[in-house]
């Protein structure tokens, strides 16, 4: 079965050969047909070559670039990360909680020091934006907690006002006595939760 | 600050709503014997296509207890004849009875209720009381005894009990997550309503069933609740820039929404939202905090806590703003007015010697009784629709939970051992 299907491709082959055999023959002055040949294929192999070389420096510079790409991304993604954690850093440091007597909202005078590294930290970091959140003990009813919440909130905004952070980079709210750190029914307890806290927003 | 404490004058319950008021402003000191109370016996019902224990455990105990709270029925429970018939009432009479109450209880075959009840005067030998009622089968047993209860509270005084009323509160389930939930007048049935995983708070009933209350589930607290009967819970109001909002309070006709709004310097005002136009009222005039609005149940005025005189006392106006005076005078600390349903009285709380406790203003004669006496914290006075108890929270076991108490502050009951409850409101409505 096999050679049955050989012999017309071979008969196939042979006719083609016989074509090929009848084109006229080339003028006898100039190199001779395997001359340029040889030519020919010696241009095409340093072409090719070239163009290898060619792409592989092409190759090589887009490498290095790319690596250079990344090293600057790395870079700039440290540089960013240590911005982060630097900013975060400061305002661990900057954001911590005043605190109030008993039904009063006066900014205590021990807690100046605090508002003023808050207020630092906004000057440092323009683009920090905070959320001052006020609380009770819980002594007292529910909503005059709340609203006493909210004013010890809007103390500690209008003493950084004072300071120079802008308006529009703080707002207030007010837990009232819901949000109790502590729930022990006695002093050290209550004045505790008696307190303003600094989040970033 | 007159502390005297006060009783309601035992025998009251003969009187009807209007005068019984009268009768509860004359200081009485009686012993609260159940003397003071007609003495019912309820004969074991006679049963049809239900089981002795399901009777007893749905209706006969829920029956004697809703009685029981009621403050105007003493059960007699000992040495019960066993015939009920119309020659045994003498018999029953004999055993101290004045009210015979004779239940037929039966579950028809397609499963609906049938409730048959009649009180006898054993002195008359007359039913002075005969009700039927019929409940589909969804309906549960208990529902069938607080709707006796009402009625018989309703024969005996002309005031219908609030055996079949609700009390809305606000649940911890965790720390900084309150949630609005309600529960039956005795404890049973408790239902979360709203599920925001946040801070909600302060709710308020209105006369038709309508909830408003304060969430904080968008960051800023918010005014949410049902602007239409059995309706969707929506926003209702948020203050411009996120500030403070609480202590919704509705009107008695329903159309307007006491609340307090903050305004960034401290100070916290009452304002009055009217639901049909969201047209905003301020009332209160910016000079520290205003808060707790209670309006009068004729709408024309609203009780409030401040601290423009320096610490909280309770304040009262018209509910146009006009006309302020100072309620309370005595102590340091007055705040969380609550209007009676009648206008006689103003339920609110007050710091003595370092705790609170509840106290009624009795404005006929500008007096103030105490009524807890404080080991513990009281707070958040709601009335009952009915006037005769309180709804209040308290750490007198411990953990916040919720406690009824009778005007003369001498029968505390606990409502429900749920603990970390606040904000009690108390409705017929829901």
């Amino acid at each position: 079965m096999r050679t049955s299907r050989i012999i017309p491709i071979a008969t196939l082959a042979l006719l083609m050969g016989t074509v090929a055999c009848k084109k006229p023959a080339p003028a006898p002055t100039g190199p001779s047909q395997a001359e340029i040949d040889a030519a020919n294929a010696k241009k095409a192999a340093e072409e090719a070559a070239a163009q290898k070389a060619a792409e592989e420096a092409a190759a090589k510079k887009a490498a290095e670039e790319a690596a250079a790409q990344k090293a600057a991304a790395e870079e700039a993604a440290q540089k960013a990360a240590a911005a982060e954690a630097a900013f975060n850093a400061a305002a661990e440091k900057a954001l911590v909680n005043i605190h109030f007597d008993y039904n009063k909202s006066d900014i205590k005078e021990g807690d100046r020091a605090i508002l003023q590294g808050i207020a630092d930290f906004m000057k440092q970091f323009p683009q920090a934006k905070i959320q001052i959140q006020g609380n009770c003990d819980e002594r007292g009813t529910v909503e005059y907690n709340l609203a006493l919440g909210n004013r010890r909130a809007d103390a500690a905004l209008a003493y950084l006002k004072t300071l120079g952070v802008a308006g529009d980079r703080m707002s207030t709210i007010s837990f009232g006595k819901e949000k109790p750190l502590c729930t022990e029914h006695n002093e050290a307890c209550w004045s505790k939760n008696r307190r303003d806290e600094f989040h970033l927003q | 600050m007159m502390r005297a404490l006060f009783r309601r004058l035992a025998g009251a319950f003969l009187l009807l709503a209007s005068v019984g008021l009268a009768a509860q402003q004359t200081e009485v000191v009686l012993s609260a014997s159940s003397g003071a109370k007609l003495v019912l016996a309820v004969a074991p019902p006679v049963l049809s296509g239900i089981d002795q224990a399901t009777a007893d455990a749905q209706f006969t105990s829920v029956l004697q207890h809703d009685l029981d709270e009621s403050g105007v029925f003493g059960l007699l429970k000992d040495k019960l004849p066993t015939a009920t018939d119309p020659s045994s009432y003498g018999a029953w009479k004999d055993a101290g009875a004045q009210w015979l109450l004779l239940c037929k209880l039966t579950r028809a075959a397609d499963g609906a209720l049938q409730l048959d009840a009649t009180a006898i005067d054993t002195t008359a030998g007359k039913a002075v009381f005969t009700k039927p009622y019929q409940a589909d089968p969804r309906v549960p047993i208990r529902r069938l005894a607080h709707a006796l209860s009402d009625d018989l509270v309703l024969q005996l005084t002309g005031v219908r009990g609030v055996a079949s009323s609700r009390i809305v509160f606000v649940r911890q389930l965790h720390p900084g997550v309150k949630e609005i939930f309600q529960m039956d007048r005795d404890g049973a049935n408790v239902l979360q309503l709203t599920h925001y995983g946040s801070l909600t708070l302060s709710p308020s009933v209105a006369q038709d069933g309508r909830l408003a209350f304060v969430t904080y589930k968008a960051g800023a607290p918010e005014i949410w609740g049902q602007r239409v009967k059995d309706g969707p819970k929506v926003r209702i109001y948020a203050a411009p820039g996120g500030m403070l909002v609480s202590s919704p309070a509705w009107s008695p006709d329903g159309r307007r929404l006491a609340f307090v709004q903050g305004d960034r310097r401290g100070n916290t005002d009452i304002m009055v939202l009217d639901l049909a136009s969201g047209h905003v009222h301020r009332l209160t005039d910016g000079g520290g905090i205003n808060t707790e609005p209670s309006w009068s149940p004729d709408g024309t005025q609203i009780a409030f806590t401040s601290d423009r005189d320096g610490g909280p006392q309770v304040f009262l106006m018209q509910s146009d703003g006009t006309n302020l005076r100072r309620l309370t005078t005595e102590g340091h600390y007055n705040a969380s007015p609550a209007w009676s349903p009648s206008g006689a009285m103003i339920a609110y709380v007050s710091r003595f010697e370092g705790r609170f406790d509840l106290f009624i203003y009795k404005l006929g004669e500008g007096k103030a009784y105490q009524i807890t006496n404080g080991v513990s914290t009281s707070e958040s006075p709601a009335w009952s629709p009915d006037e005769r108890r309180l709804v209040f929270a308290s750490d007198r076991m411990g953990s916040m939970q919720l406690f009824t108490t009778d005007l003369s502050g001498v029968h505390v009951e606990r409502l429900s051992p749920l603990t970390n409850c606040q904000s009690p409101a108390w409705t017929r409505a829901r």
